[in-house]
């Protein structure tokens, strides 16, 4: 028996069948929660994008475009999910302070070493400030390219917006990231 | 540096992040071997992605399992099955409020009354009070309300245009129906929505988006320009667009105002 594709399982959610979620949340929630953490750099705020991500496809679900891809689709959500999030951290402590206590935390990669570990954390904090500095479309830009490798003409689908958008958006982001990171290189 | 030279920058830039197609990363590369600030440019973008990548949180795992997820996204549809958004008590109470605010005006508006007899000044005074007071509450609750929602829908607008004149102003791409023409098309209909959504949404004279009436207006203005231009727009009109903004230094007052907005 074939797996259902995503445009079923759309379908089904359409239809009210909550069943339909657990196997579209299977196929897609790491991938989404990587996109959100690496956007909020905190995991607690990374699940609440998740979690809502998948409320808001089963509550439009009737408002999907059959025709559109699900991938996609889940990602406009989910980043504009962050970015929502993002916002409202941001006037919650003050635009100064908004990151701060965001220093990444609870690592679920590997188990390295104390040293590793420190370096690591240390890296974290810097990509953190760095990446604190973009504009909120520009960073969701930058992480679906260079933490989750979508091609552009794939984040130009999942947001919305023209290839030559994108391609001013990363150009001006990594301009910005070289200008901040160049200190920590050096 | 040229418009034609800014085009290659951003190719070096994109080929750093491995976004090229193969043609295009040749040319890139080509052009790398005759342009030494080119070559440096790619050299740092390089060294900044590879620390970027070095992110731990990069490929990180959820840290519950997919089960415990389910759970929590079928106990958010249960408690908010019309897609509510539990997380902001604060908006789900001054809609209860408002909802209150609102019965209680229909009602009085609604039901019949006596003729009241003239009553003492001192007594119309405590029952003005008593009466009053809540009321003036909850509508200055709801004030506080669309104060807020009226200053994020502004700085959101502004994010927005913000997006669209930056990429006016950084690197547009070459058009490919027109010799010497820019692509500005999707710019063009993203600047037209954003005015028909600031004619709907945005209020400039509102108290709580004063602060941000004087951007609001260059930016309109600034959109009104991209907006006018050809899909294919002749790159010195664009060049002047360019040279508006950066005079008004509006991408920095975008940026101070959308904070201020933010609060």
């Amino acid at each position: 028996m074939t797996e259902p594709s995503d445009r079923d399982l759309m379908g089904r959610l359409a239809a009210g069948d909550r069943e339909a979620l657990e196997p579209l949340m299977e196929r897609h929630y790491q991938r989404l929660y990587r996109i959100a953490l690496a956007y909020l750099r905190r995991p607690d705020d990374a699940l609440d994008v998740v979690q809502e991500t998948f409320v808001k496809a089963y509550t439009h679900a009737a408002r999907w475009d059959g025709a559109a891809e699900v991938a996609p689709w889940l990602t406009r959500i989910a980043v504009n999910q962050a970015i929502d999030i993002y916002r409202r951290r941001r006037r919650r402590l003050g635009k100064e302070e908004a990151l701060d206590d965001a220093a990444p935390q609870a690592l679920a990669v590997g188990d390295p070493s104390p040293e590793r570990r420190v370096l690591g954390q240390e890296i974290g904090e810097r990509v953190d400030s760095a990446l604190r500095i973009l504009p909120e479309r520009q960073r969701a830009i930058f992480v679906l390219r260079h933490y989750e490798e979508l091609s552009l003409q794939e984040i130009a689908q999942a947001l919305d917006m023209s290839l030559g958008t994108v391609k001013s958006s990363l150009h001006r982001a990594v301009a910005r990231l070289r200008e901040r990171l160049e200190g920590v290189r050096s | 540096m040229t418009f034609r030279h800014g085009r290659w920058r951003r190719r070096t830039t994109l080929l750093a992040l491995g976004a090229l197609d193969e043609a295009e990363a040749a040319r890139t590369r080509a052009h790398l071997g005759a342009c030494a600030a080119c070559a440096r440019e790619l050299t740092e973008s390089r060294a900044a992605l590879e620390l970027v990548r070095q992110d731990p949180l990069r490929g990180a795992e959820p840290p519950v399992p997919l089960g415990a997820l389910v759970a929590r996204v079928r106990a958010r549809l249960e408690e908010a099955p019309a897609g509510g958004r539990v997380w902001r008590p604060f908006l789900a109470g001054a809609g209860l409020l408002a909802g209150l605010v609102l019965a209680a005006v229909v009602s009085r508006a609604l039901l019949p009354t006596a003729p009241p007899a003239a009553p003492s000044p001192a007594a119309s005074m405590a029952a003005a009070a008593s009466e009053a007071g809540p009321v003036a509450d909850s509508a200055d609750a709801i004030r506080r309300l669309e104060h807020t929602l009226e200053r994020e829908r502004a700085a959101h607008y502004l994010s927005d245009a913000q997006d669209v004149l930056v990429t006016v102003v950084s690197a547009p791409q070459r058009c490919a129906r027109r010799r010497n023409a820019v692509e500005v098309g999707p710019e063009a209909e993203r600047s037209r929505e954003l005015l028909a959504r600031r004619r709907l949404f945005v209020e400039t004279d509102a108290p709580s988006t004063v602060v941000a009436r004087d951007v609001l207006d260059d930016v309109e203005e600034m959109l009104r320009e991209v907006a006018a231009l050809d899909a294919c727009a002749r790159p010195q009109d664009l060049e002047a667009i360019r040279g508006e903004i950066a005079r008004r230094r509006l991408l920095m007052k975008i940026d101070l105002v959308t904070r201020e907005l933010q609060g």
